[in-house]
């Protein structure tokens, strides 16, 4: 018996040690084996809660409070992040080299979105400041939908709501707290290190989709889709300056016919460009990235429970 | 042209599933082999050139050259010049460097496109507003603050105002729980502002209020005129309507009525910064304004009285009694060499002046030759040469302390597109200050200490630059 309880010991060690441990790093010391502790649930007194949206571009951004600080944060796929706001030391005028690169874990205490409330909250601290500087608002941060795993979201892009709902124990959003009906489209999807994979049918060919909230226009890895590029209309070609004043092309197009769950969308515009970079990233090879031109057809809901994407046509209620 | 591309070419065309965009004449940009294929037909109009320039990101510069059979004008850009075939030619360019995209995420690639820049739900600059509504529910308080008020939503558990003078904030302008509504008085500069109220998360209009505006994103957000100027006409008692046109509204004299009050004709309302010329129009008959001696003729040779509204600034300058004419020229008129004229007082030219709040620079001309202000230590180099500077109601005070041995500094940031030349800051003891009007943004800047880059040490905020040097962060709200 003895020996049985230390084996359920051991398992139970083990079973903690696993789930807990995580490769951490704190400015450029990686912490290889450190004990992560998952936050706690949020306290969310509500069935429904609805929150106010604002748009920058085509970024989806809503307010959210740290403690005594209010700030913007754009409503991102996958982790959340804050804006990294380094300090300097008077020492530090004349040169900083590259301090702020990269980007380490901490934890906030009292992340709330109105009444959903996080007693604590690991995130990111990164740079942002591309984001400021190219949209022109302040932003404290990406909230990840990880946060809402719990829930279903809803965007309406039409009144800037989002609607954040407690799920019932199928995982559906409770008959009575349904705001929209005329649903018409349903997919399932993935949910792999918290990014969101959709399968898609462009011009008949099946394509995996990351599902992003945060991007701005959908995006087609050109390597992977190099066949159906024959139907694709090129309608502008730039170049974009990324991390560091580095230089990208980029081609924007248009093509007719994209399939997702059971709905065709006609009309797509794209950007071409390579998504190597953000599968490695994502740890998933990536063929397109459905953004804003997608998810603005319609009403979107995300049950993060069912693993479904629902989209509601735009109603005059 | 290879034949697959041509024939490609002519299958698309011919099933003409290319856009007006692409197909101009025979002019199109496709991807065919691993190749973005550009085609052009120079016999296509100078409208469909640049289209097509454009369409493949070339600049329009290039246009009159290639016009003129110049085709190695595309060569620096990375096309290679394909073949010529009668009026058609073909540059190819490898697609190649689409593999070459650093960015892990979405929006890092997608935030970099400028076409999206934009900042709707902030009221462009005006002339002139009126405030239109059915009930007041808006109006200014003694105190100088201005009380919203949203009539019933008593159910709701929470409402808030937000607009572009907080920031567009959902969580900031949270409203009171008044008697039979919800009420908030917040500070407003004079001007329009664009608001809505947000009750239990759904964003509304001002039912109340009548003015509303699209932002140009969807969205329709109400209009508030906080107002700086009242018109008055005394007397006239059997007058049955008096108004008054100006500039501002295009001369218009039936749209802005004055009302009479303890005997005073009145009109409030909001006027921008700037000079105004206007009448009276008492009962159809056009009189000057008796309180303001300043008058001019307008444009169809009217006399009309003059109103300045803004921050006065008297312009000074010793010396110089040889001089026959001296004038201030800057950006502030254009730089007119002739419209402002000093005048002489003892061993002193002066002028007083009233201009909008902003930064200007400025000069003074003696005789047909330009100096700049020698009171004035601020400078700024323009039109190829030094001018003084000059921010009328300044908003923020950059102040470097602690480089009293300097012998120069200057200020270089995003408000002046990182002009090499900077503005040369005054010296104030040990510190050295320049202030400007700066509008609500976020601002990038740095010092030069005697040719040397530093980052402001009183500002702890920075963010990192393409130098891997860092720029000062500066937020005005």
């Amino acid at each position: 018996m003895r020996k049985f309880y230390l084996l359920v010991i051991v398992f139970i060690s083990f079973c903690s040690f696993v789930s807990a441990t995580k490769r951490v790093s704190i400015g450029n010391i990686v912490f290889k084996n450190a004990i992560v502790d998952p936050d706690p649930a949020p306290t969310a007194d509500f069935k429904t809660l609805i929150v106010p949206i604002k748009r920058a571009g085509n970024l989806i951004v809503i307010e959210a409070s740290v403690d005594t600080l209010e700030g913007n944060f754009v409503l991102d796929t996958g982790e959340t992040y804050f804006r990294n706001y380094p300090k300097i030391e008077d020492k530090d005028v004349t040169g900083i080299t590259g301090a702020s690169a990269g980007s380490f874990a901490t934890y906030v205490h009292n992340f709330s979105i109105l009444d959903l409330q996080y007693s604590r909250l690991t995130a990111q601290v990164t740079d942002l400041s591309f984001i400021e500087n190219g949209r022109h608002m302040k932003i404290l941060g990406l909230l990840g939908t990880r946060l809402f795993s719990k829930f279903a979201l809803t965007v309406d892009l039409f009144r800037n709501v989002l609607y954040i709902q407690k799920l019932d124990k199928d995982g559906n959003i409770p008959e009575t707290e349904r705001i929209y009906h005329d649903r018409f489209m349903v997919s399932p999807f993935r949910l792999l290190n918290d990014v969101i994979f959709l399968k898609g049918e462009v011009n008949n060919n099946t394509y995996w989709f990351a599902f992003d909230t945060a991007a701005e226009t959908n995006l087609l890895d050109y390597k992977k889709t190099k066949k159906i590029m024959s139907s694709m209309q090129i309608i502008g070609r730039s170049e974009l300056t990324g991390v560091g004043g580095s230089i990208f092309e980029v081609i924007y197009a248009r093509f007719d016919e994209l399939i997702v769950g059971d709905r065709t969308f006609m009309k797509n515009r794209v950007l071409l460009t390579s998504l190597e970079k953000m599968g490695n990233s994502y740890g998933y090879s990536v063929d397109g990235v459905l953004g804003y031109d997608f998810f603005a057809r319609g009403i979107f809901t995300i049950n993060f429970s069912k693993k479904e994407l629902e989209m509601y046509i735009y109603t005059a209620q | 042209m290879s034949k697959r591309v041509y024939i490609s070419l002519t299958f698309i065309l011919l099933l003409g599933s290319i856009s007006t965009v692409m197909a101009q004449g025979h002019n199109s940009l496709i991807i065919a082999d691993d190749r973005l294929v550009l085609q052009i037909d120079l016999k296509s109009t100078q409208k469909q050139l640049d289209s097509i320039l454009d369409v493949a990101g070339i600049s329009r510069a290039n246009t009159e050259k290639l016009s003129q059979g110049n085709f190695n004008v595309l060569k620096d850009d990375g096309w290679n010049f394909g073949e010529k075939n009668g009026n058609l030619i073909r540059f190819e360019r490898s697609l190649a460097d689409l593999s070459n995209n650093p960015q892990s995420r979405p929006y890092r690639i997608t935030i970099r496109i400028p076409s999206l820049d934009g900042k709707p739900g902030y009221p462009t600059p005006v002339n002139y507003g009126i405030n239109k509504f059915s009930k007041i529910t808006v109006y200014e308080l003694a105190s100088g603050l201005t009380r919203f008020i949203l009539p019933g939503y008593e159910r709701s558990k929470r409402v808030f105002l937000s607009g572009s003078f907080n920031n567009w904030s959902t969580l900031k302008g949270l409203m009171k729980r008044a008697d039979g509504g919800w009420l908030l008085d917040v500070k407003l500069e004079p001007g329009a502002c664009e608001y809505k109220f947000i009750s239990d998360g759904r964003w509304t209009t001002d039912p109340d209020n009548l003015i509303q505006t699209n932002d140009g994103a969807g969205n329709v957000n109400s209009v508030y005129y906080k107002y700086n100027y009242t018109f008055k006409l005394s007397g006239y008692p059997s007058a049955h309507k008096i108004a008054v046109a100006g500039e501002f509204n295009n001369w218009n004299p039936d749209e802005l009525s004055l009302a009479k009050k303890d005997n005073t004709w009145q009109l409030q309302m909001y006027l921008s910064e700037g000079k105004h010329l206007y009448y009276f129009m008492v009962d159809g008959k056009r009189i000057t304004d008796p309180l303001n001696q300043h008058k001019e003729n307008n444009t169809a040779g009217d006399l009309c009285s003059v109103l300045k509204i803004g921050e006065t600034v008297t312009f000074k300058l010793d010396g110089y009694s040889e001089a026959k004419k001296i004038t201030v020229s800057g950006s502030f008129n254009n730089w007119d060499e002739n419209a402002l004229q000093m005048q002489r007082i003892a061993n002193r030219w002066v002028l007083p002046e009233t201009f909008p709040a902003g930064n200007y620079s400025y000069g003074f001309i003696v005789d047909g030759t330009s100096i700049t202000d020698p009171q004035n230590p601020l400078t700024i180099f323009e039109k190829g040469e030094m001018k003084s500077f000059l921010a009328l109601k300044p908003t923020h005070y950059f102040i470097l302390k602690g480089y009293g041995n300097a012998k120069k500094v200057t200020l270089h940031g995003s408000f002046n597109s990182w002009e090499p030349h900077g503005y040369t800051m005054a010296r104030k003891g040990d510190d050295w200050i320049i202030g400007f009007n700066l509008k609500p943004g976020k601002y990038l800047y740095k010092f030069i200490v005697d040719d040397r880059w530093i980052l402001d040490p009183g500002n702890k905020f920075w963010e990192q630059n393409e130098f891997n040097t860092g720029n000062s962060v500066l937020w005005v709200e």
